[in-house]
């Protein structure tokens, strides 16, 4: 009975704000797929050349559909470029979006909903992960594809914690813990002057929605936005404020360092061992392998939560998703749905993987070899998968989803630096960015009907 | 002996200078472990090309600088052609509203970018341009930077000569294209020197227009090269100091001719 | 024959292959930006409501705007007069004939070959607090380099820094070209009557060259009032918004918000902001230039 009950009640949420069918939103089912369809994405170097190996797949394996799959730059380089591509009326089938992009993609009522292709063919995704999939749901319905999905942990420096007298085994889990840990794993050289830092993050909007969603707390109201258009944002809840707190007291007591905006900054700083610990996402592991080459141990944990651990509290999958674009011919979106099909077997998901670090999207790739061999050569990864599969999943942990996110990021990572710099209390930083987002987001409102 | 001070000058002012190109050379030689250690290196210990090897596997480079070199070649040569006819337009000849459209020529250089790329993206799309040498060239092939520049090498010119000239009953024409442009070697080296850098140098708008990889440039070919999930520094120094480097190879080059053209007395009366 | 008539046509002649180019791919986007500039729009561009002076009654007001004035302002000053300065020391240390000169000449001005992306790159690796070599070197002769690109007072100067290196090439080539037109008579006739050194160097030197310096001068403060790429790749406009220059506000409002009305009443803004400072510098400026 109860088994009945949650699996009728998916993501969790309002059911039925409307059609609860999409199938009309798709071409029918007897469409014959177009011959050639074009994919927009922003993977480069190894990720580009696993890109490939999935397109040469799929065309190798029939001969009625030919993808081309064109790099784009970088996430905000190719959205500049599709908005650019949908005003002028030339966007391609298929595109991989950033996870901040989805209002965007969404409001801007340019794409056929996944939805609409899962209703029409009855297609099955009891095997997917929850989290992943209800990060891209909008009112319980899949917007768009998880392609290549990621999550945030903890990386820290193993051997580091021996020589503070740690367990390298147990990482701090809690803000206390975390900054417990950093106090001992500081040192400081003869001159008096930091040699190594216990905790170095970088001010990254998607860490702070990370630990607002390990706190249990929204981002925004409206169940996230995803009940709903999002009216304002929540960055001054307590948990907010308690996670600035703790940032501010970290950086000021000497044992937080501050890379400021600059993430590889961040990454670079504990290869070169100046911090022992930082967060981070996923997708960031093997290169910190193949970098560190063996010099010290990684380890990997959980993402921090509050002391208390809020059982509501988990994590949000993050990386980015692909989209099917509705002004395209139906043929064409045909095409793109039998190729998005083929890129969530099992078999290609394990490859991806292997080849990437992402996580697949099917539960079945974890059986497959490649996904096997994965797990045995990086077992610091499992602890990311754990992660994702043991968060609850509710609003806050599905993320957020906002016609503004790219400036909401933007200005919570204004309101850290301001916090950090010391220019203002924590109140007065979090009370400002949520009032100059709100007014962003009526705009968006208001110009975007 | 005498100089050997001017020569030590030189010689620190040139390290300091070079010093940034200088490190792009040395990190491009050297393993990402080596890159991200602590003090942080000079030189390398090991010194490889593997970086070099992998920018080759990772983006067709070959390709890349053919097509940016053909480009910024078209580029110059339209520059030199409307830059120099403008600057005659601009120093030598009068009419009504001269001023004005001199500052109208200077008002291009005053529009944000923003403001242009996107119409000008689907100019070019609606006239068939995308993913061409055509699309990436023309529509920088007028220069106010450069109408500017002659003309203020234009104005140095002695007004003796253009009198001469008429007494002689040579054309306008005539006048600019015998004397007017040999003299100003220099200057339009300088020109085309500049109008080449800057179009090698772009990337918003070869990403724009340009899907086929066949089409694409340098700049767009270093952006693939940053990774987002992870920066080496390594490979992105090898990327930097491969797409440099006919550059500064042309400026060798240039620099003689700049030097040669100045040192024959062009302006000396 | 009237009087303006045919001279105008033939000045048209010569400048119609550049107006024809100016007018189809910068005045007519002028044009439609100027356009949106009025108006609210959809995230793709369409406009969708007409809104008057809104978008521009909205900037004027805000603090991110006076913030972006300010930035662009410090930007400007701490760049534009040092590049140019920098650039003539150098130029006059090249003009001499000594041996190899050449070498030299082509080391300095190399920076004219290095993108912005590119030197931006580099000198964001120089800039890191920690693994940065700046840093490293002013260590070791016991001074404590500053956080450079977090602390907000000194990421402007970073980016300056980064770029008057950047256009050290432009100015040191224009310069030296200016200084090699110079007549070898005029410096001997000063010499001759007495003038050395230092006055030599104001006295003579400077007016001879200043058509070359009034040229950087205008055309690097054009091109500073425009610098973009320095600013994405080191420092996002942050920290806390003191690199948040007008062109790079419109960055963001453009291409990351979509909001491209808004863009369109910075962009004319900034546009007017530089044309008439540009005006100012002519008809200010362009007075002590001598011209020979």
């Amino acid at each position: 009975m109860v088994v009945l009950v949650a699996a009728a009640c998916g993501g969790g949420g309002p059911v039925g704000a409307g059609p609860s069918d999409l199938s009309a939103q798709a071409p029918g089912k007897d469409v014959k797929p177009a011959a050639k369809i074009t994919w927009w994405h922003a993977m480069s170097g190894v990720n580009n050349d696993a890109v490939n190996r999935i397109v040469d797949g799929f065309n190798k394996s029939q001969t009625n559909i030919k993808v081309e799959a064109i790099f784009q730059g970088n996430y905000d380089d190719l959205l500049a470029k599709l908005n650019t591509a949908i005003a002028s009326n030339s966007a391609p089938a298929l595109v991989q979006v950033y996870d901040i992009g989805q209002a965007y993609m969404r409001d801007g009522g340019q794409i056929v909903p996944m939805q609409a292709f899962i209703d029409r063919d009855k297609f099955d995704t009891k095997d997917f992960e929850p989290a992943v999939l209800n990060y891209y749901k909008f009112q319980d319905k899949l917007q768009s594809m998880p392609f290549n999905s990621s999550s945030a942990i903890l990386y820290y420096n193993k051997d580091a914690f021996k020589e503070a007298g740690l367990d390298p085994e147990k990482p701090p889990a809690t803000f206390t813990e975390v900054a417990d840990a950093a106090k001992k794993l500081t040192k400081k050289d003869a001159g008096g002057q930091v040699s190594r830092y216990g905790f170095g993050p970088s001010i990254y909007g998607w860490l702070f929605e990370q630990l607002l969603a390990t706190s249990g707390a929204p981002y925004a109201d409206k169940g996230n936005g995803r009940d709903d258009r999002a009216t304002k944002v929540l960055w001054n809840s307590d948990a907010a404020k308690k996670i600035l707190s703790w940032w501010k007291a970290g950086v000021d007591g000497g044992y937080f360092y501050n890379p400021g905006i600059d993430n590889d900054g961040a990454a670079n700083a504990f290869n070169a061992q100046k911090t022992a610990m930082y967060i981070e996402s996923t997708a960031r592991l093997r290169g910190h392998i193949n970098t560190v080459a063996g010099k010290f141990q990684i380890g990997t944990g959980l993402y921090p939560r509050p002391d208390d651990k809020p059982k509501d509290g988990g994590n949000i999958i993050g990386g980015a998703s692909l989209y099917i674009m509705k002004s395209r011919p139906a043929d064409e979106q045909q095409a793109a749905w039998e190729f998005v099909k083929y890129v969530l077997s099992p078999a290609v998901q394990a490859q991806w993987q292997s080849d990437t670090g992402y996580y697949p999207i099917v539960k079945a790739a974890y059986n497959e070899g490649p996904s096997k061999e994965w797990a045995s050569k990086y077992p610091q990864f499992l602890t990311a998968v754990n992660e994702i599969r043991d968060s609850p999943q509710n609003r806050a942990t599905n993320g957020a989803v906002l016609g503004v996110m790219p400036q909401a990021r933007q200005r919570t990572q204004k309101m850290i630096e301001v916090v950090l710099l010391g220019q203002a209390t924590v109140d007065a930083a979090a009370d400002a960015a949520v009032n100059d987002i709100n007014a962003q987001i009526d705009k968006y409102n208001k110009a975007n009907p | 002996m005498r100089h050997l001070p001017n020569y030590v000058v030189l010689v620190i002012v040139a390290l300091v200078v070079a010093f940034p190109l200088l490190l792009a050379l040395s990190y491009s030689l050297m393993s990402e472990s080596e890159i991200a250690t602590f003090p942080p290196p000079v030189l390398p210990q090991a010194p490889s090309l593997d970086n070099y090897a992998t920018v080759f596997s990772t983006i067709p480079i070959g390709r890349y600088l053919l097509n940016s070199f053909v480009v910024a070649g078209a580029v110059v040569a339209g520059q030199i052609v409307t830059a120099s006819l403008a600057a005659y337009a601009f120093s030598f000849l009068t009419y009504p509203g001269r001023t004005l459209l001199f500052f109208a020529f200077l008002s291009t250089l005053m529009i944000p970018w923003e403001a242009t790329i996107i119409p000008n993206y689907i100019t070019i799309r609606s006239i068939g341009w995308l993913d061409t040498y055509q699309g990436l060239a023309v529509p920088f092939m007028a220069t106010a930077f450069g109408t500017f520049l002659l003309r203020q090498g234009f104005l140095q010119i002695p007004k003796e000569l253009h009198d001469a000239a008429r007494i002689d009953g040579a054309s306008s024409f005539r006048f600019f294209r015998s004397i007017v442009v040999p003299l100003s070697r220099p200057a339009l080296a300088t020109v085309a020197i500049y109008a080449f850098l800057s179009t090698y140098n772009q990337y918003f708008w070869p990403l724009l227009i340009t899907n086929q990889p066949l089409m694409r440039t340098t700049q767009v070919g270093i952006a693939q090269l940053r990774f987002e999930e992870t920066l080496r520094w390594g490979l992105v120094m090898a990327g930097v100091v491969m797409v440099a480097a006919p550059t500064l190879a042309l400026l060798i080059v240039g620099q003689r001719q700049l030097i040669r053209g100045l040192t024959s007395g062009a302006v000396k009366g | 024959m009237s009087h303006g008539g045919r001279p105008l046509l033939v000045g048209l002649a010569y400048l119609a292959p550049s107006l024809i180019l100016f007018a189809a791919f910068v005045f007519i986007p002028l044009g439609r930006t100027f356009y949106l500039s009025f108006f609210n729009t959809r995230s793709t561009g369409a406009p969708t409501s007409f809104a008057g002076l809104d978008n521009y009654l909205e900037l004027l007001t805000s603090e991110a705007f006076r913030t972006g004035i300010v930035a662009t302002v410090l930007f400007t000053l701490y760049t534009v007069p040092l590049g140019i300065a920098l650039g003539l020391v150098l130029a006059v240390l090249l003009d001499a004939p000594l041996r190899a000169i050449g070498v030299f000449r082509t080391i300095m001005s190399s920076t004219i070959a290095v993108s912005a992306a590119v030197g931006s790159l580099i000198w964001l690796l120089l800039f890191n607090p920690s693994l940065g070599l700046l840093n490293h070197m002013l260590s070791l002769v016991g001074i404590a380099g500053p956080q450079w690109l977090i602390q907000p007072q000194t990421a402007i100067l970073a980016v300056s820094v980064t770029t008057i290196w950047l256009t050290l090439g432009t100015n040191v080539i224009v310069l030296l070209a200016g200084l090699q037109g110079v007549p070898q008579e005029i410096y001997e006739a000063a010499r001759l009557d007495g003038a050395r050194g230092l006055r030599m160097f104001t006295r003579i030197t400077v007016p001879m060259v200043s058509p070359s310096l009034f040229f950087l001068l205008v055309v690097d403060t054009i091109a500073v009032l425009q610098a973009f790429t320095q600013i994405h790749v080191m420092t996002r406009g942050g920290p806390v918004d003191t690199t948040r220059v007008l062109v790079y506000s419109i960055y963001l409002d453009a291409f990351q918000n979509f909001q491209f009305g808004f863009a369109s009443a910075q962009a004319v803004i900034l546009f007017v902001i530089v044309l008439a400072l540009t005006v100012i510098q002519f008809r200010v400026v362009e007075r002590r230039v001598h011209y020979q």
